[in-house]
């Protein structure tokens, strides 16, 4: 028996399944900041990208050691960031789509916790989107260095606030107590 | 059918068999033996892909420092020749941790202009996404090119990485094969770790 498929019905389901993967790739707390491009003319360029596999990975091998930094890393999906320099050639579009993506923030639903501007210094920001009344679903920060770099990052999971602090605690690491404090104060119902 | 006139067959065969494995093995194991060294001078099939891209996407020509590569078969003996020698600690937990490790150096010739490493990058993401690996690191400063890649399936016995270093003149690449278990055992077990990171992020 031949089946014919209507060529509408085909390319509307083709189309419904492909925004489906799409939406369904993204986490709540995860924020697409697009490709960026290298400056050409040996400015900086970073990209981290670590995501559930590598972190559950790191969370077995010290399950033993630090069952606190095993649970947070467990409780983490991906930690991206991205710094780069900013040049004469690439300041103005790199500036524009940090602020494009800080714009897009807020319909979405994430929430600023912490600004910085200052006129000729750095512009900070802090987002949260939080998941219930007590964690995080992800965290978003962002600065422009107006003669230095642009810097984003991304920390998508399960984030507890006092987990953040136990790491920092763990490891002595200051600003990881600071960001813990801070986000145990912005979270509401804590 | 009488049952010995069918040994009486079957027996010649057999020892012509044996005789013909007796005459090829010495060229078989002599072949064997070749492979392996031979397989020491090469990387691994996902370092060298990774490698023609690069000099590819460059666009230069690169003269070819070293390429060495240790396979399991190799590092086991090596593990097992050092079983009973005393090392130190934390060469014994690299040598329990490193299954299998490769090492290729680039250069190019002097007076040759620094290729585009952006592209670079970019070729090596594309030889690598495509063979199942994917990029968790990525630094260009200044000359400097770094890049680090595991692959998509982690399985936590058999983690794979290979890392790309380029600083404008030579190009390192570095595979590696192993459990990073007994080298990551070793060093939070060092006193002081916390104060070392503390430092470190201090800076």
């Amino acid at each position: 028996m031949k089946t014919v498929i209507p060529y509408p019905l085909a390319v509307a389901a083709l189309t419904a399944g492909l925004a489906f993967n799409v939406l369904a790739g993204l986490s709540p707390g995860q924020v697409d900041f697009g490709k960026f491009t290298p400056p050409g003319d040996g400015g900086q360029f970073v990209e981290v990208q670590i995501k559930s596999n590598l972190l559950s990975l790191a969370a077995q091998l010290i399950e033993k050691q630090q069952p606190d930094v095993a649970k947070l890393l467990r409780s983490v999906q991906l930690v991206h960031v991205n710094v780069v320099g900013l040049t004469d050639e690439n300041r103005a579009e790199v500036t524009q789509r940090v602020r494009q993506i800080q714009q897009d923030l807020a319909p979405q639903g994430w929430e600023q916790t912490v600004t910085v501007q200052d006129k000729n210094g750095p512009d900070v920001g802090i987002y949260i989107k939080t998941r219930g009344e007590q964690a995080l679903a992800g965290l978003v920060i962002t600065v422009i260095e107006p003669k230095g770099q642009a810097v984003l990052v991304n920390i998508v999971g399960d984030i507890r606030p006092e987990q953040v602090a136990i790491l920092g605690e763990k490891l002595d690491l200051k600003p990881l107590k600071d960001v813990g404090a801070a986000l145990k104060d912005a979270v509401p119902g804590k | 059918m009488n049952p010995s006139s069918h040994l009486l067959r079957t027996r010649p065969s057999a020892r012509r068999l044996w005789l013909w494995g007796l005459l090829l093995a010495p060229f078989l194991l002599l072949g064997l033996l070749g492979a392996c060294v031979a397989s020491c001078f090469r990387l691994s099939a996902d370092a060298r892909a990774v490698r023609n891209e690069l000099i590819k996407s460059s666009g230069a020509e690169w003269r070819q420092q070293i390429a060495l590569n240790a396979g399991w078969l190799t590092l086991g003996a090596v593990r097992a020749g050092l079983s009973c020698v005393r090392l130190d600690p934390a060469a014994r937990a690299a040598l329990q941790s490193i299954h299998g490790a490769g090492v290729g150096i680039y250069q190019l010739p002097a007076g040759t202009p620094p290729p585009n490493r952006a592209a670079m990058l970019v070729a090596a993401d594309s030889a690598m996404t495509a063979r199942g690996w994917e990029r968790v690191v990525g630094v260009i400063d200044a000359r400097d090119l770094v890049a680090v890649y595991f692959p998509k399936k982690v399985p936590m016995h058999r983690l794979k990485c290979c890392v790309l270093v380029f600083d404008g003149k030579e190009m390192v690449l570095v595979s590696a094969q192993g459990n990073p278990e007994p080298l990551l055992e070793y060093a939070l077990a060092q006193p002081g770790l916390g104060d070392r990171t503390g430092r470190l992020a201090r800076r």
